[in-house]
């Protein structure tokens, strides 16, 4: 027998693997194309028998008439959905854009100069990435209800932000200290610090800016605790917390699968797009 | 091209001294090496004239100006780095031009610069290759016509061919002295490798922990060192070295060793423990005993082809070597005698330096 056992065992490993990552994935598209009879029903079919886009209508408020004329009525969530959506791509795009701003010098200085109390920063930002975001939940209501930010868009980037900058600054620390010492080279050329990090460090890295930007937009696109506690029920709601209410209302699973499908499809295109700079970056730990 | 001048340069590193009060004039369009074991701050040296470290005391000047603070692009310094360093995200094209990108030169002339530096080089094929797709000795070629193309007041190199292998080594170091010929432009060269410093120097200055040892042709390094760390740096196999002690007797000075007593031209005062060196090929193998011999014995014969090295024990269990003629027979354990040409031998005091030049007398 050719084959050896350890290659049998990574086999395994792998299908477990991907059993536990892609049948709950698999079991809520499904669903989404189910009509509600069929989820109803027990044994629940194992695949959709007559697969209709009914949901994916329904939760934008469309009405949508099957091939047996019955019609399906849009979703009264439907407004929530819609704003949900535009918020989490406007925080998000916000938040991996002004992450991307503070963190690449951050990080690089971090990385490349030396400069007093350096580590014991290092290890601020490594206790900021470490705090739970349950613990700083209270605080940051009191102050927002106070500061007149709870319920907008605004407060809650400012909340997303500080966990995604400590957290990505951390990531590219590693990753800017293993580029080449090009420094030395562009001051021979002539290019000042700040042009340096411009021209050579940020494009020498693109993989690292990449990473960084698909960290801070998943963290910020799949953020739920701050936007359950800040935004919930107001104009400003997200996604995330515009999906849970379906819980509360008349059931409609089918809705709610559809719902957690479309969230899935930002985050799919970004890892589709990205994934040879995920692979290409090496993280590094930071501290040596 | 430019007469570049160091003058009592000191540096230190928080408390680390790299470099101590140094004094250093390399001519115009002169090739020096700076030689010296790492740590000994010859990279220190070359970064305080390139611009890129800020003497702690002392002034740098180009063409008996001083340039103390200015840039290093001010200076029009050309410099390549260890490992050949290029930015690794530009092709070899990109790279070079990125050298002229803050000399405000129209685009024609640009072009043509690059296109000369990379005939000069015969890199016209690898232009527009990613350094990662280039072997060591063309990174290297790269990095070079990235030097030349800025026409520089000086070439600056940190050990340009460490990372390179051995017969690469051997090719590039020619092709680089060659360049530095017909261009003309001083240049500065770092390296450990003593046998890189002897082929490419003019002048070669060897630096230890901080200080300059020596300064002085090929020659003058390998036939006349001035202090025993050069003696014993240079040269390939190493200088052998002896301890013993020179010691005034009725009027004659002797140095004597253990296994060795050996008559010096020198004046009466210099007595003490001292130290007699003497180059492998100026020591003799003999099969019997004679006067001013050694007693060994045969640790180890290394045959190279053109000649053989003989590692052999003196009796303290020292080893000397000796270079013999490729038919040497001799074999491990046998019992032999050196005897050092007296007119080759180099005395040094306790401090090191040099006592006598017996070969010059």
């Amino acid at each position: 027998m050719s084959i050896r056992l350890s290659t049998i065992w990574s086999w395994l490993a792998l299908a477990v693997v991907l059993i536990w990552t892609l049948l709950p994935l698999y079991w809520f598209l499904k669903n989404s194309l189910l009509t509600p009879d069929e989820i109803a029903r027990f044994p629940p079919p194992l695949y959709p028998l007559e697969p209709t886009p009914a949901a994916f209508f329904n939760i934008f408020g469309l009405d949508y008439e099957m091939a047996d004329g019955i019609v399906r009525r849009g979703s009264g969530q439907a407004n929530q959905i819609i704003r949900g959506l535009g918020n989490s791509l406007i925080v998000s795009a916000v938040v991996t854009v002004v992450t991307l701003f503070v963190v690449l010098p951050l990080a690089y200085v971090f990385a490349r100069l030396d400069f007093p109390h350096k580590n014991k920063l290092l290890f601020a930002i490594l206790l900021a990435v470490a705090l739970p975001p349950v613990s700083t939940l209270i605080p940051f209501y009191a102050m927002y209800v106070r500061l007149g930010l709870s319920g907008t868009l605004v407060g809650l980037i400012i909340v997303t932000l500080t966990i995604t900058i400590p957290f990505v600054t951390w990531m590219l620390i590693g990753y800017f200290r293993n580029l080449p010492q090009v420094e030395r080279l562009a001051r021979i050329d002539g290019f000042s610090r700040f042009e340096t990090f411009l021209k050579i460090i940020v494009p020498q890295g693109r993989s690292g800016v990449a990473v960084a930007a698909v960290i801070a937009f998943l963290f910020s696109w799949n953020e739920y605790t701050y936007a359950l506690m800040l935004v919930n029920g107001t104009t400003a709601n997200t996604l995330p917390t515009a999906i849970s209410g379906f819980l509360f209302q008349h059931p409609e699973p089918s809705h709610l699968a559809a719902a957690v499908a479309l969230t899935m499809v930002p985050p799919a295109l970004v890892a589709f797009f990205l994934q040879r700079h995920i692979a290409e970056m090496n993280l590094v730990d930071p501290v040596r | 091209m430019s007469r570049i001048q160091i003058d009592r340069l000191h540096k230190t590193f928080h408390r680390h001294v790299a470099v101590r009060d140094l004094d250093l004039t390399i001519e115009n369009g002169e090739l020096l090496v700076l030689l010296g074991p790492s740590g000994c701050g010859k990279t220190t040296t070359l970064n305080c004239i390139a611009g890129l470290e800020t003497p702690t005391s002392g002034r740098v000047l180009f063409d008996d100006e001083d340039v103390t603070a200015a840039s290093p692009h001010q200076r029009n310094i050309a410099m390549v780095f260890q490992s050949s360093l290029l930015y690794p995200h530009m092709t070899a094209r990109q790279n070079i031009r990125t050298s002229l990108a803050k000399q405000k030169l129209d685009r024609a002339e640009t072009d043509r610069r690059i296109s000369e530096a990379s005939s000069i080089l015969g890199i016209e094929a690898l232009l527009d290759k990613l350094p990662s797709q280039l072997s060591g000795g063309e990174r290297q070629r790269v990095a070079t016509a990235k030097a030349i193309v800025r026409q520089p007041t000086a070439f600056l190199l940190d050990e340009p061919l460490a990372a390179l292998d051995a017969a690469l080594r051997l090719t590039l170091r020619a092709e680089l002295v060659n360049l530095q010929k017909r261009l003309g432009t001083t240049m500065i060269v770092v390296t450990h490798d003593q046998v890189e410093a002897m082929t490419m120097g003019d002048r070669i200055a060897v630096m230890n922990d901080g200080r300059l040892e020596q300064i002085g042709t090929p020659d003058e390094i390998y036939n006349r060192p001035a202090t025993l760390f050069v003696a014993g740096f240079v040269g390939s196999p190493p200088m052998n070295l002896i301890e013993g002690e020179i010691v005034t007797q009725d009027g004659r000075t002797r140095f004597v060793s253990r296994d060795l007593t050996f008559e010096p031209k020198l004046a009466a005062g210099d007595a003490g423990p001292a130290t007699l060196g003497i180059r492998p090929q100026h020591l003799h193998i003999h099969a019997e005993g004679r006067n001013g011999a050694v007693p060994v014995t045969v640790f180890a014969v290394e045959h190279l082809g053109r000649e053989s090295v003989v590692i052999l024990e003196d009796g303290g269990r020292n080893k000397l070597h000796a270079l013999v003629e490729p038919g040497f027979a001799g074999r491990v354990g046998d019992r032999l005698h050196a005897a050092p040409d007296p007119t080759h031998c180099l005395l040094f005091d306790r401090a090191g330096s040099v006592l006598s030049h017996a070969a010059a007398e």
